[in-house]
């Protein structure tokens, strides 16, 4: 296996929360550079749980992650971020800061970098027309539809062309050209070499598309269609 | 045009437990500064009791059968006179003895008729005093029933006293930077729950610790320093406010000192200056420290 092309290998992973049981047993997952997957699975089989594991909120509690070549439980906590900020995420629940302007929401991940405004004000305005957002630039989460959130929320995701693009439900709320839209985005992103997985119920999408599917059920996956 | 207020604080301050820390740090940095004012007070006072008594001995003379103490008073004079260290003898007349007792026995005709023995005031030069052994031992060779008080006594119970105050002092701002750390740290916490939201989401787009404390941080400093400007105020106004006040027979003797401790002597008031200035500045600093060991802790355990 050459771990260069290995964005996430994942080996024998489980997890359980507290003494609950196994939410995910023996994940075996191997994301190459550049590939597009949907994971895809009934409520309550561990979706969630396992995006969860790979943009690194949660520790698995057997097996090993490995993340753009290095084990993620040998990972110095301090260095933890820059992996973070090689992963795109896109959540079920946007987690838009309601303080932050449309704007600023997506231009967090830069400003955290350490970018200044004058560094990535027109890609960000440029990204802002694209997801439609642009008369709602200066506006605030509280006041944004669901779609708009989840624009907003997707935006952010893709403003540092992350090395891995993980999506929970993406166009969950969003009507089906918009979601196609956004598939759209999502493949655009990938082309540029961005590892895709989008975690959805949605069946149109997986059916309008060709790329690998994966399927949870009770906690185990499974690769197909 | 899109909004371009990067300047905005990435953890909102509405959210941040400010008010509530800005109102203790305050009463803290009051408390701070009149146990500061109140040690300068001590420090001063001791050292004034303390040189007043060492520039001055007492020569007592008792009363003794068949010797004239007149006589013996003025040979004692004399002596004292002519000794090297002493700057002043001053005899003082039979009334300044039994003035002395009248607290005891009240103003009787009893004072009158007892043996009270008289008294010289000798004041001595404090670069140079005499050997007060030497001169103990001359007096009592050539002045029957003299003896000599150096108010050592007095002057050793008085220093004890003023230490002990001055510990005690030091242990009350002891307490109060502890206070202060606790409560910053308290706060650190509750800044750090009510924007949980928040810290996940920076955590997610990639921010390092460091620079989610530097958002909770620069708040605490700022409330830090507000805080020990308002407290410091605070107790400079209560001090000048005692030393301006019309002074009482019971109250004059501190609000004289309070009076010293700001607007008397230069070299005193340079010294209280500073040490309440001192005060914003340790509290800005305990602010930034804790809040900042604080928050870090609480991140590093974070996943």
């Amino acid at each position: 296996m050459n771990e260069n092309k290995t964005v996430v290998r994942l080996e024998n992973v489980g997890l359980r929360y507290g003494r609950g049981h196994e939410v995910l047993k023996d994940i075996n997952l191997q994301l190459d550079a550049g590939s597009f997957q949907f994971l895809t699975g009934p409520s309550g089989a561990g979706k969630t749980s396992l995006l969860r594991l790979l943009f690194l909120s949660l520790k698995p509690t057997r097996g090993l992650i490995n993340m753009f070549g290095q084990d993620v439980a040998s990972i110095p906590p301090a260095k933890m971020p820059f992996i973070r900020r090689r992963i795109g995420v896109v959540f079920q629940d946007f987690r838009l800061l309601d303080h932050l302007t449309t704007f600023q929401n997506i231009a967090l991940p830069l400003r955290v970098a350490g970018q200044k405004e004058k560094q990535y004000r027109s890609d960000v305005m440029d990204l802002v027309s694209w997801v439609g957002l642009k008369d709602h630039a200066n506006a605030y989460p509280p006041v944004l539809s669901g779609g708009e959130k989840q624009r907003a929320a997707i935006a952010r995701a893709v403003i540092t062309q992350p090395d891995l693009l993980l999506a929970d439900e993406p166009t969950g709320n969003v009507d089906p050209d918009l979601a196609l839209r956004l598939l759209r985005l999502f493949a655009e992103l990938n082309k540029l070499g961005t590892t895709v997985v989008i975690a959805t119920h949605d069946t149109n999408l997986i059916r309008n598309s060709d790329y690998n599917v994966m399927e949870l059920a009770n906690g185990e996956l499974e690769y197909g269609c | 045009m899109a909004a371009s207020k990067t300047g905005t604080g990435l953890l909102p301050r509405s959210q941040m437990p400010l008010k509530t820390l800005m109102i203790a740090m305050t009463i803290m940095c009051y408390l701070a500064s009149l146990s500061i004012g109140a040690l300068v007070l001590i420090n001063q006072a001791v050292d004034k009791w303390s040189s007043d008594i060492a520039g001055e001995i007492t020569i007592q003379i008792r009363q003794l059968d068949g010797k004239d103490i007149e006589e013996r008073v003025s040979k004692a004079k004399t002596l004292l006179d002519q000794v090297k260290g002493v700057t002043k003898v001053e005899v003082l007349d039979k009334t300044a003895g039994a003035k002395l007792l009248e607290p005891w026995l009240g103003k009787s005709n009893i004072i009158s008729e007892l043996p009270i023995p008289r008294l010289l005031a000798v004041t001595i030069n404090r670069a140079s005093p005499p050997d007060f052994g030497l001169l103990e031992k001359q007096l009592q060779q050539a002045v029957k029933g003299a003896s000599l008080d150096t108010h050592r006594r007095w002057q050793a119970e008085l220093t004890r006293m003023g230490t002990s105050l001055k510990w005690l002092g030091y242990s009350v701002l002891m307490l109060i930077v502890l206070s202060a750390i606790a409560l910053v740290i308290y706060a650190s916490r509750s800044a750090l729950e009510a924007n949980r939201h928040t810290v996940e989401v920076l955590h997610f787009v990639g921010a390092t610790d460091p620079y989610i404390a530097r958002q909770v941080q620069w708040q605490f400093l700022l409330a830090g320093l507000k805080s020990g400007i308002a407290g410091m105020a605070m107790g400079v106004l209560t001090f000048l406010i005692l030393g301006l006040s019309t002074a009482t027979a019971a109250s004059s003797g501190f609000v004289e000192a309070s009076y010293s401790l700001l607007l008397g002597a230069p070299e005193v008031n340079y010294i209280s200056y500073m040490l309440f200035f001192l005060i914003p500045l340790v509290a800005t600093l305990i602010c930034l420290i804790a809040a900042r060991l604080a928050i870090m802790r609480i991140l590093q355990n974070a996943i």
